[in-house]
């Protein structure tokens, strides 16, 4: 592309690219950059309800003198830590065990796996709640089998709360990424199993030599997406935990919408907490895109 | 192996079973936890079509859900083309600036966006349904990503051969990357048939109510009739695991071999 | 072909915005009337007072809309809320053949969700004339938007008749911007078959102290093994009734926080951890989890708002085995009684609402003047806070499920027994900062640096 005499042709794509891509890119500044612009002005002002003032940088400030604030910050950054690893390899664990060409009920396992993120969120929110009640399934069972004397009150305890959480957000998710693998894999000629298992590979050695480095740009697109999708974790920590006990599972995006539509309304208050979860979004995802956005 | 699958997959459709019998019990049993079916579904089913006109929130989820997939499927995977295959350092960092748009909590925006729709005058109207998710920056970066293994060389023939970058872009590129169209089909109608907070604040007539409103309204009550609820909960269910179950050999099997 | 591929483009979307449009106006006839400019003119006289709007926009708007009556209601709850406008309709139609309804069912949620969105964004044209209002978010709505609701004291309505600690909710600064509705006086409900085993009857529950309700408490526990109550954890609704029950709020009346300073406070603590300690009062993570626990009989009772009778009641098995009577009392609390309140709802009318004199009218006639009305809709369960409707002969119709007792009239009569509260526009606020505060005073942090941090909390909200 890049040789002289095909100057002319290359500059011809390189608008034919921008057309394609014109209608998207538009529909995107408009419902979303000017919508956002709009709230960065409004984060610089504050008060009550519909009366706001400009008040220049306080809001960033006041967040930081926030301790609920700065507790669901912590909150968040652990489930991400925690969740997000485990969550994707789970899920190109069971990718690259479905891709395979030689495994009966194959369909009938996907659809199986992937379910829980078409299960809607009224029915999995009662689901998790009765199964960790205290005389839910879960106590029950750890009771009979010895683990436990009595039922132990998994979420409204600080760490169990937590962890409940996660097993909440890798029951739900985990297939909804393995879909991105699965398809992702398509692009990877079978043949090239086949080769390496000819050649004595194990089925761990052409899963890390071979699945892992060829999945490379769905990884990283999973990878933003899972990372961006739990600093604005919401869903799990309003209908499992409401945040409690006592603030400690409280998300950024839940004291956001609390501010928001539970307490007085501070919008300009709710506007900066948003950018700060915009700032750190983007800092993580710049960083994935350094690592694994090159092309060969 | 089938023993890890099989174990994963018992949790993962445990609770879609709990539902299905659910549905099937009363209130009082459902919320004592009997996890057996029982025989109260007629009478469920029965209630539920009393309390709630679901046959018009879900047609008007459906209608809203396909159009949404069908134009949004569209402008993202033309985006994510025009992104990737002639990509250079300005589209790159478009791209990365694009990104930015899905970072911010809707609930920042949707002031704002609100106050634009309320002014077009399309409030209770699909078109303001589908308007702002149309475009996705998460689906263009997914087409921008599969995008990458579509081989260059037989793009290059085909242009040697005098097809246009429109017809290469419908005639070989949709078919070869069926499977990603699959996976990004599934991932639109199931985003579009749960949304639920865009909706709730611009749809305010009775007759624009989708299904996620439905089921909302039926737990909103001073008393939740939970047999009832979870009935409604697997009709609103139902769709999108019936998407993913035709659509999963499409883009798992996929069509491999066919490009070379 | 770039020009084929553009016009195809633009084809799709002039017939999907064909689509859009059509849908839209098929479906609603009222969509051209909702034009935002011609709302925001309506808004605006309205929005300096209810009165200045009450008296010149009507004529107008009624010629306008050619005679018709017509009234967009939201509220959530069909066996309920919806239920009693419907009823309303019926009511006010014999009077006015031409007048309707158009009742929206939305969630409580959704509708602040809307309010909120309407109002931050200065388009009124969304809301409807009249919507419900969940009492403890009167004082925070009107105070952040004072545009939305209107002023209702010179509507004509008689306030008196209405109980005091009801009425409370909706009075800001002296004005009503509400008509008070369903009751959320508390009962105490308990299952007298499980009293029983411990020698105990439902007179042993009547009139009592909370010291009185842990003895018993501790003699149920012993022979049946099950605690009176369950609660939800992070949910301070028992806190929230026992302060009421002494009068008390968690603010002054100049509204700011009352926490460090308020005896009554820190005698509720005390007497919930008391509870809890002694596993008389055992604590759940949801509400399923706590409608479960009565329903399934894990536990020997509750203490709610009225309005849990009817989850109660879901249990059919128990029928005849469950009796009301009101809630203990504070130790040690001035002025404790045996009445509170939880929950509960009122009407707003909007000051979009282009016939202020029908809608203010109509609830008139109907919610603060029918009997009528009251007697259609108390089979629903909702009972009434307008004290005329209390000595209708329905209310004294005995409930099998609750032995034989005449529960409605009982419950109406506690209402008017309910000490008046502050609610405070900060009340989300508060609650969430005292739920954090009995959280961890229950796994045995000090109380009186809880009370501190909580204080601050609030204070901190409130710059």
């Amino acid at each position: 592309m890049s040789k002289p005499k095909k100057m002319t042709l290359s500059k011809k794509q390189n608008l034919m690219g921008w057309v394609f891509l014109l209608p998207g890119a538009l529909l995107i500044f408009i419902m979303s950059f000017v919508p956002m612009f709009r709230a960065l002005l409004l984060s610089f002002k504050s008060g009550v309800g519909a009366n706001m003032k400009w008040s220049g940088i306080s809001n960033y400030i006041r967040m930081f003198q926030d301790t609920v604030f700065v507790q669901s910050v912590k909150n968040t950054f652990f489930y991400l830590i925690i969740q997000v690893p485990v969550m994707l390899i789970l899920a190109l664990i069971l990718a690259s065990i479905l891709n395979n060409k030689d495994l009966k009920f194959k369909g009938l396992f996907r659809t199986m796996i992937f379910l829980p993120c078409a299960t809607s969120l009224v029915a999995y929110a009662i689901i998790f709640r009765s199964l960790f009640a205290n005389n839910g399934l879960i106590n029950l069972l750890f009771v009979k089998l010895g683990i436990l004397d009595q039922p132990y009150a998994f979420l409204t305890n600080t760490t169990s709360a937590r962890i409940v959480i996660i097993i909440a957000l890798l029951w739900r998710w985990t297939g909804y990424n393995m879909v991105f693998y699965l398809s992702g894999l398509q692009n990877i000629e079978y043949s090239v199993y086949e080769a390496a298992k000819i050649d004595g590979a194990s089925a761990v050695q052409s899963f890390f030599k071979i699945t892992v480095p060829l999945l490379k740009p769905t990884i990283l697109l999973t990878a933003i997406m899972s990372t961006n999708g739990t600093l604005q974790l919401f869903d799990e920590s309003v209908n499992l935990t409401k945040g409690g006990p006592a603030n400690t599972s409280i998300t950024m995006s839940h004291y956001i919408y609390d501010m928001s539509f539970k307490y007085v309304p501070n919008f300009g208050y709710a506007a900066a907490m948003s950018f700060l979860i915009l700032i750190l979004v983007a800092v993580l995802a710049f960083l994935q895109m350094k690592v694994g956005d090159k092309r060969d | 192996m089938y023993l890890f699958l099989i174990i994963v997959s018992f949790i993962s459709v445990f609770p879609l079973y709990w539902m299905v019998s659910a549905a099937t019990n009363k209130s009082a049993e459902v919320i004592s936890g009997r996890l057996i079916p029982g025989t109260y579904f007629f009478e469920n089913w029965k209630n539920l079509m009393a309390a709630q006109n679901v046959g018009r929130a879900f047609g008007n989820s459906f209608k809203y859900a396909v159009i949404l997939t069908i134009v949004s499927l569209l402008v993202s995977s033309l985006a994510g083309y025009g992104f990737e295959i002639f990509h250079d350092k300005g589209k790159d960092i478009l791209m990365s600036i694009i990104l930015l748009a899905m970072m911010v909590p809707f609930v920042a925006t949707m002031i704002p966006l609100f106050q634009m729709f309320s002014k077009a005058g399309w409030l209770n109207t699909t078109i303001g349904f589908i308007l702002p998710t149309i475009s996705t920056p998460f689906l263009i970066m997914m087409f921008r990503q599969s995008a990458r293994s579509f081989p260059h060389d037989i793009m290059e023939a085909a242009r040697i051969d005098g097809l246009s970058e429109i017809r290469i872009f419908f005639q070989m590129f949709i078919p070869t990357m069926r499977s990603t169209y699959a996976a990004a089909m599934t991932i639109t109608f199931m985003n579009a048939w749960n949304s639920y907070l865009w909706p709730k604040v611009i749809m305010t007539d009775a007759t624009s109510q989708t299904m996620p409103m439905v089921v909302a309204n039926l737990t909103e009550g001073y008393v939740t009739d939970y047999g009832m609820l979870m009935l409604a909960v697997l009709i609103c269910t139902l769709p999108t695991a019936i998407v993913f179950f035709c659509l999963q050999n499409a883009f798992a099997e996929g069509i491999t071999g066919a490009v070379k | 072909m770039k020009r084929k591929i553009l016009a195809a483009l633009l084809a799709s979307t002039m017939v999907l915005s064909l689509v859009g449009c059509g849908g839209g106006s098929a479906e609603t006839p009222a969509a051209p009337a909702a034009d935002s400019g011609a709302a925001t003119e309506e808004a605006a006289p309205a929005a300096d007072s209810g009165d200045a709007a009450a008296e010149g926009a009507p004529a107008a708007d009624a010629s306008a809309a050619g005679g018709e009556e017509t009234l967009t209601v939201w509220c959530w709850d069909p066996a309920f809320n919806l239920n009693a406008m419907y009823e309303a309709e019926k009511v006010y139609q014999k009077d006015h053949p031409n007048f309707k309804l158009n009742v929206v069912e939305t969630p409580w949620d959704d509708i602040q969700t809307k309010v909120t969105t309407a109002a931050t964004s200065g388009d009124l044209s969304t809301l409807p004339d009249i919507f419900l209002m969940q009492d403890n978010a009167f004082q925070k709505n009107v105070l952040a938007f004072p545009d939305v609701c209107m002023d209702l004291t010179n509507s004509g309505i008689d306030y008196s008749q209405f109980a005091a600690g009801k009425t409370a909710y909706s009075v800001i600064d002296g004005k009503n911007y509400g008509v008070p509705f369903d009751n959320g006086a508390v009962v105490a409900c308990y299952r007298t078959d499980i009293l029983e085993q411990a020698g105990l009857t439902i007179d042993d529950f009547t009139d009592i102290t909370f010291d009185q309700y842990l003895e018993n408490g501790k003699k149920v526990l012993e022979a049946t093994g099950k605690p009176l109550i369950s609660m939800q954890a992070g949910e301070c609704d028992l806190i929230m009734m026992m302060l009421q029950s002494a009068g008390a709020s968690l603010f002054n009346e100049d509204g700011t926080a009352n926490i460090t300073g308020n005896d009554t406070l820190r005698i509720v603590m005390e007497t919930y951890k008391s509870l809890k300690d002694a596993g008389v009062l055992t604590e759940v993570n949801s509400w399923d989890e706590y409608v479960g626990d009565f329903v399934s009989g894990n536990v020997a009772g509750t203490i709610n708002g009225c309005w849990i009778m009817a989850s109660i009641q879901t249990a059919e098995d128990q029928k005849g085995n469950w009796a009301i009577t009101n809630m203990p009392s504070l130790v040690g609390a001035a002025n404790a009684t045996n009445y509170s309140n939880n929950g509960g709802s009122s009407w707003a009318v909007t000051t979009k609402c282009a016939n202020p004199d029908l809608a203010c009218d109509f609830l008139k006639s109907t919610f603060a003047g029918s009997t009528e009305l009251y007697d259609n809709i108390l089979p629903s369960g909702a009972l009434a806070t307008w004290a005329p409707a209390g000595d209708s002969d329905a209310y004294a119709t005995p409930n099998e499920f609750f032995g034989g007792d005449a529960v409605s009239a009982k419950i109406v009569d506690f209402a008017t027994k309910v000490p008046t509260n502050i609610t405070g526009a900060y009340y989300y606020e508060a609650r969430n900062a005292v739920a954090t505060a009995i959280t961890n005073y229950i796994n045995g942090a000090d109380l009186e640096s809880e009370l501190q941090t909580a204080e601050q909390t609030i204070n901190f909200n409130m710059q």
